[in-house]
């Protein structure tokens, strides 16, 4: 479990975290999400003790990252894949992690097996593709079998082979009842590999829950009938909001679709289409940072 | 106090990397190769001196002269030590590795130390070896091992390169570079060979009392510092670096 209480970095007058709160349970995959530039990143540093927090406090199983003896053990990231000496071979660099942490050198080898590098152990670091240095950085992660997990942007030039062994393995350690948390800028990834997701934009809480929520929130009924204009005053007069589709259809918001069929056998209105559209994640996702995204596009 | 699983992690680090056991090697042949070069001329000048110039002679500050060039390459592996995890940003998976940052710090001066001090008796045992049977058959005096100078440099040397080796760690450290280390040191170290430009106050604290110039007085026995303050303001600059590197490493960002 990770918890971060009020969590606040500012550099100068920038302010990149601003009081986060919330929790990571474990036995789930959750997903943290935000444009780029809205503080996952520096979240993450803050969780692993790299960067400093300006106020507010963020605690692993309970504890704080320096009280952690042999960290790896505990908590597993992958921040930065091309955080690695270019001149070293991935053995030597899983293995100075391994042994700063007392994890037996034997491990060094099963990780590697693990991610499909055992073939490229003895090579330097520095010749590795985008793919392969995620996945070594993923071995480290995985060093100490810790029961926490951290990766950011783990699925970053894997191909679409690895990006389904990653959604997997993120989600069998999910399954094993770890705890997750990775981060991505892509909401459609994170609706094949998230449980939860946790929402932040400019440094701020913007929404936590789980999926099924946030695709909830937003959902549409869709109505198709010859008498169109009839029925949608007679929606607007029980109370709901109604818009006309681009193809004839009425689109009602804020009345259940069984409410909408009682209306219309009320009123003796056919209906060719009753139906629910949930918007994509995606959507909700631009719907919910709509505000919070530091460089987009003019609109 | 230096955590066992730290130090091991430093040692596979230091070795896995060409860059910092080539340095090693090179500071020993270096050696040995100014010990030859700085020996032969002092021996051809000897020749050429009056008798009153050569009581003035001493074989050992003058047969280890390039040790000013030497400290130079172990201050350069103790910067590397540390900035090439700066270089490479692998300091982030040391320090998300082992935690405590001042854990991590006391294992690189740790690793520091363990690498330098072989690599500095070498390089002192060495020079002294080629320069004085340099001197010896050129015709000068020449110091044997069994001298109060010689012992003094033998076991004093040593100690005084390893600790120029910490400061060059701890300006990894705080320059986070090791081009910018590198350059500082250089700079710093070879200060007091260009001292005779200083106007005269200046000159003769540079010369003598600078934090590496003042020790090596002490080393070659020569009168003008006295060996307990030669020695004791290397140690205090160092441990005031040391402070120093400890304050940025634990209390600033990654």
């Amino acid at each position: 479990m990770i918890q971060l209480n009020g969590l606040t970095k500012r550099y100068g007058e920038t302010v990149a975290v601003d009081h986060l709160t919330f929790t990571v349970q474990p036995g789930l995959v959750t997903g943290f999400l935000g444009p780029n530039g809205a503080g996952k990143s520096t979240t993450m540093r803050m969780i692993m003790g790299l960067d400093l927090p300006t106020s507010g406090t963020v605690t692993i199983t309970g504890r704080r990252y320096h009280e952690l003896r042999h960290p790896l053990r505990t908590i597993g990231a992958m921040l930065d894949a091309r955080a690695v000496h270019p001149r070293r071979s991935a053995y030597k660099h899983l293995l100075y992690l391994a042994q700063s942490n007392g994890i037996p050198e034997s491990r060094v080898g099963e990780v590697l097996e693990l991610v499909g590098l055992a073939d490229a152990a003895d090579r330097p670091a520095g010749g590795f593709s985008l793919g392969m240095g995620q996945r070594l950085g993923i071995a480290a992660a995985m060093l100490g079998d810790p029961p926490v997990l951290l990766l950011d942007e783990p699925i970053n030039g894997l191909d679409p082979e690895g990006v389904l062994w990653a959604r997997n393995l993120m989600r069998g350690w999910g399954a094993e009842g770890r705890t997750v948390l990775v981060s991505s800028h892509l909401m459609s990834e994170m609706a094949l590999t998230a449980d939860r997701l946790v929402v932040i934009g400019r440094g701020r809480l913007l929404a936590e829950g789980d999926i099924a929520d946030f695709t909830a929130r937003g959902s549409v009924v869709v109505v198709r009938t010859p008498d169109a204009g009839h029925f949608a005053r007679r929606l607007a007069l029980a109370g709901a909001f109604v818009e006309p589709g681009e193809t004839g259809e009425l689109l009602v918001k804020g009345m259940s679709p069984p409410d909408v069929g009682r209306l219309a056998a009320a009123e003796n209105v056919t209906l060719y289409e009753l139906s629910i559209r949930e918007p994509s994640l995606e959507e909700a996702f631009m719907e919910l940072t709509r505000d919070a995204v530091e460089w987009g596009a003019a609109r | 106090m230096i955590d066992a699983g730290a130090l091991k992690a430093e040692w596979t680090k230091f070795s896995s990397l060409r860059a910092t056991m080539a340095l090693s090697v090179a500071a020993v042949l270096v050696s040995g190769l100014f010990g030859w070069m700085f020996s032969n001329a002092a021996a051809a000048e000897y020749a050429t001196l009056t008798p009153q110039e050569r009581l003035g002679f001493n074989p050992v500050e003058l047969g280890m002269r390039g040790i000013f060039l030497v400290q130079v390459l172990l201050a350069g592996l103790g910067a590397l030590i540390v900035s090439t995890e700066y270089g490479s940003g692998t300091i982030t998976a040391s320090m998300a590795a082992v935690g405590r940052r001042g854990r991590l710090l006391a294992a690189k001066a740790g690793m520091t130390v363990l690498s330098a001090l072989p690599v500095s008796v070498a390089s002192i045992v060495l020079m002294f070896t080629v320069s004085q049977s340099t001197l010896a058959a050129g015709g000068a005096p020449a110091a044997t091992p069994g001298d109060t100078t010689a012992i003094q440099l033998l076991l004093g040397g040593p100690i005084v390169l390893t600790l120029i080796s910490l400061f060059g760690l701890t300006l990894g450290v705080l320059l986070r570079s090791t081009a910018a280390a590198v350059n500082f040191s250089v700079v710093f170290l070879l200060l007091p060979i260009l001292s005779g430009v200083m106007p005269g106050f200046l000159q003769v604290v540079v010369r003598f009392f600078w934090p590496n110039a003042a020790p090596f007085q002490a080393m070659y026995g020569a009168e003008n510092v006295p060996d307990l303050l030669g020695y004791g303001l290397i140690v205090a600059f160092v441990v005031v670096m040391l402070a120093a590197a400890y304050v940025r490493f634990t209390r600033k960002d990654a």
